[in-house]
């Protein structure tokens, strides 16, 4: 009877406690949302909200990690619900969704233009809708290819392939030896744009200035024809429709493939893997041009937040330098803001370097609604093309049909 | 359930009309149940029925009244009708399947043999698996380049080189019906199993004096007296396995190129991936329908029977 007694009173003490506890945090807490780049993604945030906390005791930050492939889906919960966080990391082709539905501040009102100047500027107009920023770039990647020097140097290019020509010809000699040359993925997320790369080096673009799916022109038939013809000839590695680009990663990690499009986190990756891998890195192949991919993530603010000036004094705080660089170096992303890249973390790094060089030919996914649609029906049509279901043309005619029924709605 | 409270609800109506006073007590007692349930059940269906005729944001904001568009589209949707299809390949294949290897199963674990104790837990042990986590085991067992099936099949000489069994559906499709029978053997070999012991021994005893050869007993004891335990798989089982959501999306995500989408993977991608609340609702109504169509007109063809 003491004894339960004497517990009680510790758990009335305790109630007590966290309710004093509740009380003092309450002053200001600002929820963020964040996606899981990687294992160091969730203690670089609270690490960040730790020292934030430090510098401004009134104001708590609760981070939030969520798996990037459930985000999007737990923040429509959110917002449904009016249980949104005050800030949070987005793709930054789903901004517009956002702002058509009048969910996110624009911030504008909240920085000078000496703020405005810390970004490398093309990256913040990615996140510029009708003149008014919505979304502070946060995370930037580029795609370039990958090589295995020693299967490349085998096959004649010891430098890596500059064309698709060099690809096809190094994928040939490769077969010869008993490799898969070319790493091709047809599973899960990106499939799309693994076929756009080759799209934009023939000169064709996703979506015209109309707003109208345009990758069904003869560029983008051709470069569907290319890949289709390497599928066929035995030079990819077979079953490309099993490959997701993490299983296409791991391939190459393995050295179980010659050539992979992919972002630079990959460098991360292999460092901590795959050390002994000798590996190079090259601009996405050319056909008539030379092109790249390039996606950001941002952090937006949510319109119906309470803390709007704390919130934003917390992302005043990671946009400074050091947390900056700490960020892009942990997740192996490209920097976003001018005083990160000038950090030697970034200008000694030839690999990283092959990566920013590439960013002024860059493509972005453009902020439109119905951007997810047609990424599904190009999807779509990449496979049935790769399965041979389809033939590259009538495949990339149908999914352009498709598309235009979202497109801008 | 439906068809034990029909069967009460029937039999209770006699009483009432006969004059005898409507207990009030159980129905005031089972209230706040009742009330629970209808919360539970009823406010999401309202939700989904207000929804599959709104227009409606990729962020579920209501943005108007849509009429019926949201079911036209999906009904002239060519995914949608692949889809539909392919549920019924899926549900069919997978529920007979299981029901074709659940009743040797039940029948061999009835016999009393030495380590039957274990037999049984090993026939269970599935159960306890989470859904997606026997889906992930098994996607990697199907992996072209180190998984088991395939390093199996080489080793026994069936073949050379590698299948890259998720990479098209002719392989996948199948592949993920076989993993659905798999994880519905326990159940249905437990309900089985509960059916059997409440076969008496001595009609088999009788029947044996007759002359009944073991396939006759099995033919036109075993399995008539097992019928109301096997409709109860089927049913439950169909349900069940129409709604299956984990094992498809896991293994396929329905693709490659939509060639594994059944209905609630295809729902799922709808509402989730490409933000169509609206649609997915319509979906999820017809759905519905089908399910609750089929369990009427299993239900009244198997009373039918049992009438005769």
């Amino acid at each position: 009877m003491k004894l339960s007694r004497k517990s009680l009173l510790a758990c009335a003490a305790a109630l007590a406690l966290s309710v004093a506890g509740a009380r003092a945090a309450s002053a200001e807490t600002v929820h963020v949302t964040v996606s899981y780049y990687s294992a160091a993604t969730g203690p670089y945030f609270e690490k960040m909200a730790a020292e934030f906390h430090k510098a401004n005791p009134g104001t708590d930050i609760k981070i939030d990690v969520v798996n990037w492939d459930s985000l999007l889906q737990q923040l429509r919960t959110d917002i449904a619900g009016g249980t949104n966080p005050d800030i949070s990391i987005i793709g930054t082709r789903w901004l517009l969704d956002f702002v058509k539905d009048d969910i996110a501040e624009p911030l504008d009102g909240y920085m000078d233009s000496a703020f405005k100047a810390r970004f490398i500027s093309p990256f913040l107009q990615h996140a510029t809708i009708d003149g008014k920023v919505y979304g502070l770039p946060i995370a930037a990647s580029a795609r370039a290819l990958y090589y295995n020097k020693d299967m490349l140097t085998k096959a004649g290019f010891p430098n890596g392939p500059a064309t698709w020509d060099d690809v096809v010809a190094a994928s040939e000699k490769l077969k010869a030896a008993g490799t898969p040359g070319f790493g091709l993925m047809a599973k899960g997320t990106e499939v799309d744009v693994y076929y756009y790369y080759a799209l934009w080096s023939y000169g064709g673009d996703v979506i015209d200035s109309h707003n109208k799916a345009a990758f069904d022109s003869p560029a983008g038939v051709r470069a569907l024809t290319l890949y289709k013809s390497l599928v066929d000839k035995g030079l990819t590695q077979p079953g490309v429709t099993n490959y997701t680009r993490e299983d296409l990663q791991n391939l190459f990690k393995q050295g179980r493939v010659g050539m992979v499009m992919t972002a630079p986190f990959l460098i991360n990756q292999i460092a901590k893997e795959a050390p002994k891998l000798d590996y190079g890195i090259v601009p996405v192949p050319k056909g008539t041009t030379s092109s790249t991919y390039a996606v950001t993530d941002s952090v937006v603010m949510f319109k119906n937040s309470k803390v709007k000036q704390a919130a934003w004094k917390f992302l005043d705080f990671l946009f400074t330098k050091e947390p900056r660089v700490e960020f892009t170096k942990g997740e192996g992303f490209l920097p976003t803001t001018v005083a990160e890249a000038q950090d030697p973390y970034f200008t000694d790094n030839a690999r990283l370097k092959t990566f920013v060089d590439l960013l002024p030919t860059a493509h972005f996914a453009p902020t439109i609604t119905g951007w997810e649609d047609t990424a599904k029906a190009v999807t779509d049509a990449v496979q049935s093309v790769y399965i041979g279901q389809a033939q590259p043309e009538a495949a990339l005619k149908q999914a352009a049909a498709r598309a235009d029924e979202s497109l801008g709605k | 359930m439906s068809t034990t409270t029909a069967a009460r609800t029937a039999a209770a109506a006699p009483v009432r009309h006969g004059g005898v006073r409507l207990p009030l007590a159980p129905w005031l007692l089972i209230l706040p149940s009742l009330l629970l349930a209808f919360a539970i059940i009823g406010y999401p269906f309202y939700q989904i029925v207000f929804l599959s005729v709104s227009d409606v944001s990729r962020f579920g904001l209501v943005r108007g009244f849509a009429g019926l568009a949201n079911f036209t589209t999906i009904f002239t949707d060519s995914i949608f009708l692949g889809a539909l299809l392919r549920t019924a390949e899926w549900t069919i294949g997978v529920v007979a399947g299981t029901l074709a290897i659940s009743i040797p199963i039940a029948l061999v674990l009835r016999q009393d043999f030495y380590g039957r104790g274990v037999a049984r837990t090993i026939i269970m042990l599935p159960w306890a698996i989470s859904l997606a986590m026997a889906a992930i085991v098994w996607l990697w067992s199907f992996n072209a380049d180190y998984g088991m099936i395939n390093a199996t099949l080489r080793e026994l000489g069936l073949m050379h080189g590698s299948v890259q069994w998720m990479a098209q559906a002719q392989t996948a499709f199948p592949a993920e019906i076989a993993v659905g029978i798999i994880v519905s053997i326990p159940f249905t070999t437990t309900i089985l199993l509960g059916g059997l012991s409440s076969i008496p021994g001595d009609i088999y005893e009788a029947a044996a004096i007759d002359g009944a050869r073991p396939w006759h007993c099995f033919r036109h004891l075993t399995l008539p007296l097992l019928g109301p335990f096997i409709n109860i798989a089927v049913v439950l089982n169909v349900i069940h396995v129409f709604n299956s959501f984990p094992i498809i999306w896991v293994m396929t995500q329905g693709g490659p190129d939509n060639s594994t989408h059944i209905l609630v993977t295809y729902l799922y991608e709808l509402s989730f991936r490409l933000g169509r609340p609206g649609q997915a609702s319509a979906v999820s109504l017809a759905m519905l329908a089908i399910v609750l169509a089929f369990t009427i007109v299993y239900m009244r063809l198997r009373r039918n029977e049992a009438i005769q």
